[in-house]
């Protein structure tokens, strides 16, 4: 018999929000493979001396053979050993972490990716003079593009990315990140609302040198804004992803 | 082995290296026995060591049979088919005896270990000889010896199984009124092995008529017989076809009998006659209804309530959760009706409490369905004991017990959904459950390799964070680290997962987080 599907409410957004409904399972459903595994345990438990031991070794046995788990994360598909195992593996092997703006990232790859794209000035002069440095993030393709938004087009193209996918996210700061922004922030106020209005009004060469002041040795996120309000824990949006938006688009910290 | 020609040194060499292949093969065939082993202790077939009337009482050898004891073990059996063919075409004085004490000895060597020598004997040629034995007006003895054997062939392997074919009209026909009981056990219990096989054996028998035969065996009050034919039975009924469901719970008498034995047998005879249950419920619609009408529901949660032998409460608590999930007049009577109700519950509570992990998560899933009900079943559920033990076992328990839990705490959460409109939140559940620390169970959830878990913790987070009130939501997903949770779905391989986690993020976590702090 067929599990009993309620029909999801979706919100405007989208959302699959959670929906009570009964769950039926056919009498052979891998649901109900321990009990049925147990009945017969118990059944041949007095004739084949079957010893508290060995019963819990089959039924464990049985858990991980009927579960062929891998790594869901793109591109790895490592076999895991149980559904415990994936909380190791994954720290072990998914969480390479940015040291300027902590974003995390699922390989080093990945990382690199981010690194050169987000905090490297030279990378952006690069941009700026019409080189192909936004490289196409699946492993092996090797194609490069202009910016970040045929890059983003090229995903959705070639390798059926979702439309929703941006690899480059605007996310929050984690909440000491926002304390240490929000100290930062209330020193320097008045010294960031000028030089914010002014790299507003450079030109390209004039936001190259902007942002190899904020050079990638500075250990916080920088807390210039390019949009009228200060936010807080902002992070940095590449001019050409702006202007990518259109004239019409909000400034960068605005919600979408 | 060793030439005795050969220096010393070389002569060594060799023995060591056949001391060696020896061991290997030992350690092969253990690694081979091991397996074997546990398909056998799981499959649904039962091997016969002891009579059916008990009174064959031998040793049981020791299981792990190394090679040259197997190989003369084969070599008896061989010999044992050998002999019995001689006695068959034997017509003379004594025929009857001769026959029977061949027959002794072929069943002797087939009950002896867990691994009889199944191939042998059907490399002989003992099925043709064996159904020969089930001839019409042969003395009991000889029918019991023969259906034994057959009983311990059709304990194996699926091509053995499929070897009684010749056999089964003559086992079905044994089973009649007319035969004596222990014949008509033991034949059962051949049967029940068959039909343990698989679908097509179980439609052969069906079409054969096996079922009217064994139905009534099932109707008198006590022996051992009643409880053989309860399991095979259930073997011949589990589907994945219906029809067979249905035609047992037609037969004259068989309702009354499985109340009967709900209500008063053994733990034994219960448990296969739960077992019956179980498929009926899971199976028929007619046989639900016929059930329901009953008194059987009481019966069951009285069942679940007093018992603690695990092999009883395993069925009865699966037939509860079938005839809860499948019917919503079932579950209203359960929950609503006078005198069940508490019980039930509290039943319900004793498995989560189990010691068990079957009965925990079925027990769960039950809980869960029930929560899917009206506010009325969810307020039961939430004012009862069950919570903080769900909430304790959201954080310990094993992962597919968690699941289970997350669903019924979920469920306790959201209101039934009227028609189209939107389900709507039990403000007041979800905010004591969340304030009593289920989230960071959710947050688990989320962090899992499991689709479906991980997909329950994001619609679980999503409920937090749109409906607690002021706006706490998103402060209480991030303490317990539920924006790295979602992070983690950004290179996630389903799609599904990686835009509802993307959505939340943006929704809640977009760059004006944390502003008004």
């Amino acid at each position: 018999m067929d599990k009993a599907m309620g029909v999801e409410k979706r919100d405007p957004l989208g959302f699959p929000q959670w929906s009570p409904v009964r769950r039926r399972f056919g009498p052979d459903a891998p649901f109900f493979a321990s009990g049925n595994m147990e009945r017969e345990l118990l059944a041949k438990q007095v004739a084949l001396d079957i010893i508290e031991d060995e019963k819990q070794q089959l039924e464990n046995m049985e858990d991980v053979e009927d579960r062929e788990i891998f790594c869901p994360i793109v591109g790895c598909g490592a076999h895991l050993n149980s559904l415990d195992g994936f909380e190791d593996h994954y720290n072990a092997r998914h969480t390479a972490s940015c040291s300027v703006c902590s974003r995390v990232y699922p390989t080093a790859r990945l990382l690199g990716i981010h690194v050169s794209e987000v905090h490297d000035s030279f990378f952006q002069a690069k941009v700026a003079r019409g080189f192909a440095m936004y490289e196409c993030l699946v492993e092996g393709c090797g194609i490069k593009l202009k910016s970040y938004k045929s890059r983003q087009q090229h995903l959705i193209d070639k390798h059926k990315f979702p439309v929703s996918f941006e690899f480059f996210k605007k996310t929050h700061a984690s909440k000491k990140q926002r304390q240490k922004n929000q100290r930062k922030l209330s020193v320097h106020k008045t010294e960031e609302a000028s030089s914010a209005m002014q790299v507003e009004e450079e030109t390209i060469d004039g936001l190259v040198s902007a942002v190899s002041k904020l050079s990638t040795s500075d250990n916080s996120p920088s807390s210039i804004s390019f949009g009228r309000r200060h936010t807080r824990g902002f992070t940095f949006v590449p001019r050409a992803l702006q202007r990518a938006r259109g004239p019409d688009s909000s400034p960068a910290g605005a919600k979408r | 082995m060793a030439d005795e020609n050969l220096p010393s040194h070389r002569r060594d060499s060799i023995k060591s290296s056949v001391g060696n292949v020896a061991a290997h093969r030992r350690r092969q065939h253990a690694v081979t026995v091991g397996k074997e082993r546990r398909e056998a202790l799981v499959r649904t077939k039962r091997l016969c060591r002891v009579g059916v009337s008990g009174d064959a009482v031998f040793s049981l050898d020791n299981d792990m049979m190394i090679d040259e004891e197997q190989s003369v073990l084969e070599v008896q059996t061989i010999s044992a088919v050998e002999e019995l063919k001689i006695t068959i075409s034997y017509q003379g004085k004594g025929a009857v005896l001769k026959r029977v004490t061949a027959l002794r000895e072929l069943r002797r060597l087939l009950s002896r270990s867990e691994f009889p020598p199944v191939e042998a004997a059907l490399k002989a040629g003992a099925i043709p000889l064996l159904v020969q034995c089930l001839s019409f007006g042969s003395p009991d003895e000889q029918l019991l010896e023969a259906a034994w054997c057959l009983t311990n062939i059709a304990a194996g392997k699926p091509e053995e199984t499929k070897a009684l074919l010749p056999a089964l009209p003559l086992l079905v026909a044994h089973l009649g009124e007319k035969s004596s009981l222990p014949v008509a056990e033991q034949c059962a219990w051949a049967l029940g092995n068959v039909a343990g096989e698989g679908k097509e054996l179980r439609e052969i028998l069906l079409s054969q008529g096996a079922l009217p035969p064994l139905a009534r065996m099932m109707l008198p009050n006590k022996g051992s017989t009643v409880r053989t034919a309860a399991w095979a039975l259930s073997n011949l009924i589990k589907g994945p076809d219906p029809r067979a469901a249905t035609e047992l719970i037609k037969c004259d008498g068989v309702l009354d009998a499985i109340i009967r034995h709900l209500k008063k047998a053994d733990e034994d005879l219960a448990t296969e006659v739960a077992w019956i249950v179980v498929y009926l419920s899971a199976l028929s619609n007619v046989a639900t209804s016929m059930l329901v009408e009953s008194n059987l529901l009481q019966l069951l949660v009285e069942r679940l309530a007093s018992s603690n032998s695990l092999q009883l409460l395993i069925p009865v608590l699966r037939s509860l959760g079938n005839l809860v999930a499948g019917d919503a007049h079932t579950m209203n009577f359960l929950v609503a009706g006078h005198g069940t109700k508490d019980n039930f519950i509290a039943a319900l509570i004793k498995c989560l409490k189990s010691e068990h992990r079957v009965l925990k998560k079925e027990a769960a899933w039950v809980l869960s369905n029930i929560a899917a009900g009206s506010i009325e079943h969810k307020q039961l559920i939430y004012s009862s004991e069950a919570v903080p033990v769900l909430l304790r076992l959201l954080s310990t328990a094993p992962f597919d017990i968690r699941k289970e839990v997350a669903y019924v705490l979920g469920n306790l959460c959201v209101a039934p959904s009227e028609g189209t409109g939107r389900p709507n939140l039990i403000l007041e559940h979800l905010v004591s459950l969340v304030g009593r620390g289920c989230l960071s169970g959710f947050v688990d959830l989320v962090r899992s390799a499991d689709t479906e878990a991980a997909r329950l913790g994001l619609q679980f987070m999503e409920l937090v964070l749109r409906g607690m009130p002021n706006n706490d939501g998103p402060k209480l997903v991030e303490i317990e680290d539920g924006i790295d949770a979602m992070e983690r779905f950004q290179f996630h391989e389903n799609e599904d997962l990686r835009n509802m986690a993307n959505e939340l993020v943006d929704k809640y976590f977009g760059v004006d987080y944390g502003i008004d702090e």
